[in-house]
């Protein structure tokens, strides 16, 4: 069976059998999760020669390393000899490892080393065989991302517009550098990925599904997705997609409100940001960190990093950490009792997130109307001056990018 | 006499000063298999200077420990 994408995707619909579809979901694995740019990891968690940490693109177990000369690999996780699992750690720190099977050897750069009793083999060094490596690994601002595709579209090319907002989260480091260095928690949910990634930049849902944690800490985020809000909803193209809430942190005009906090909290810090950038550091203060869904698996939400790794076409793992800000220690101990209690394990945000995504996959069982509505906002929405597509704080024009993405890459005939 | 355990999931060593010779010494016991063996400071200099090209061969596992006594043709 061949399933007609422009069929399932409609301009103000799509069908639930792409969310609950098995078929489907083994073809995003081909022509999304095993071809385009996925973001596994962040260079400071490989800081030093020989760190490693296990990592995950969808169901391949991928083993991020740094080498002596400093380089980043993403090895398959996958003995050359009879499959075993090399690593089993979850991080650690050798330059080489060794399979517990029969004790093949390899470089951290996947380079066989050797392994015992070699005259089964005919001698050493006969055997022309290595871990796998993922073809293309590219970083930018430190987020590591990998490609099983030999070629295609650079990471610059996919990222296109988002690259700036991963821009504007590293420039709210004193030293210009995000760090990922707090430990993941992982969030598993019965729900497809898709709906998480559309949730992401969802402005409608906050102010129903988050009330209760809002009126509880007296948050002022509610109102930024209000219907009078100035905030925007922004395709940002390639499947990437903000809210953007500058605009209403700029009408508050204060530092460090979208932190929700004040410069009396945190004056080393602010100090630090006017001494380093003069004027411009306000802007810096006052705007803040984005709030950006990368397609298809990173998501920042300003104090947090989310991402998302589909296990099964009703299963998502959510791996969330902190944002921490090199040279800023007063605000990384902010940011990660902010992250703990937003989305660690008693967070109040993402366990509100969570029961939604599990419901709607539940809810989808149901055969009629067979339609999800992605129309919000068709009628009020603009181009902005930079050509991106933009719509009230609360609309779904994020999700209708996302879509429209997502079928560009479905549809591709030499995806196989 | 102190001791650190360098480990990782791939193999455990415990390392001391010995001071028990005419000399320090280091004193490497391998935890899986048992093997103790000293480093004098020169060999100590040795492998501080060993060309990373040589630490690979070491790396074999065919190279030593598990060889099979014969050399390579
Ligand atoms: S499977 Fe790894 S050494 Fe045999
Ligand atoms: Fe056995």
């Amino acid at each position: 069976m061949t399933v007609q994408y422009s069929e399932l995707i409609q301009p103000e619909r799509v069908h639930g059998s792409l969310y609950t579809d098995p078929s489907i979901f083994a073809e995003e694995l081909d022509r999304i999760w095993y071809r385009t740019w996925v973001c596994v990891g962040h260079a400071s968690e490989v800081a030093r020669p020989g760190d490693y940490v296990r990592k995950k693109v969808a169901a391949q177990d991928v083993i991020m390393t740094r080498s002596t000369d400093g380089e980043i690999s993403l090895l398959l996780n996958r003995c050359a000899h009879r499959g075993n699992l090399v690593c089993e750690d979850e991080r650690g720190n050798s330059g080489s490892f060794r399979c517990p099977y029969h004790g093949w050897t390899y470089r951290n750069t996947g380079e066989m080393l050797g392994y015992p009793y070699n005259q089964g083999y005919g001698g050493k060094g006969k055997l022309s065989l290595g871990l796998g490596r993922v073809p293309r690994v590219d970083t930018y601002q430190g987020f590591v991302f990998a490609s099983f595709a030999a070629d295609g579209p650079s990471l610059k090319e996919h990222l296109g517009a988002a690259a700036g907002e991963l821009d504007r989260l590293a420039r709210l480091s004193p030293e210009g550098e995000v760090e990922l260095t707090a430990g993941w928690l992982k969030h598993r949910a019965k729900a497809n990925w898709k709906l998480l990634v559309e949730n992401e930049t969802d402005g409608y849902h906050p102010q129903f599904v988050h009330g209760s944690v809002f009126s509880v800490t007296g948050s002022h985020i509610g109102n930024l997705y209000s219907d009078k809000s100035t905030a925007v909803t922004r395709d940002l193209g390639g499947g990437h997609s903000e809210n953007d809430l500058r605009p209403e942190f700029r009408r508050m005009g204060t530092p460090m409100t979208w932190f929700g906090t004040s410069e009396a909290k945190v004056p080393e810090y602010v100090a630090k940001m006017r001494e380093l950038h003069g004027k411009q550091a306000e802007e810096i203060l006052i705007e803040g960190a984005p709030h950006v869904m990368v397609f298809p698996n990173l998501f920042v939400a300003e104090i947090s990093v989310f991402m998302i790794q589909p296990t099964a076409v009703d299963e998502t793992v959510q791996n969330v950490t902190a944002v921490q800000l090199k040279g800023a220690p007063e605000m990384n101990r902010r940011l990660l009792s902010q992250c703990v209690g937003s989305v660690g394990p008693a967070g109040m945000l993402l366990a509100d997130d969570s029961e939604m995504y599990e419901r709607n996959q539940r809810g989808m069982a149901a055969r009629m109307p067979e339609w999800l509505d992605i129309r919000r906002g068709v009628g009020r929405e603009r181009v902005d001056e930079n050509g991106f597509r933009v719509g009230a704080a609360n609309d779904e024009t994020g999700m209708r990018g996302f879509w429209s993405h997502y079928r560009s890459l479905m549809e591709r005939e030499d995806a196989r | 006499m102190d001791q650190w355990i360098i480990a990782s999931e791939f193999a455990e060593v415990a390392v001391s000063l010995d001071t028990e010779a005419n000399g320090p010494r280091l004193r490497l016991t391998d935890l899986r298999g048992g093997r103790v063996r000293y480093l004098d400071a020169l060999e100590l200099e040795a492998l501080a200077w060993l060309p990373d090209e040589r630490m690979r061969e070491l790396l074999d596992p065919s190279a030593g420990r598990w060889s099979d006594g014969r050399r390579d043709g």
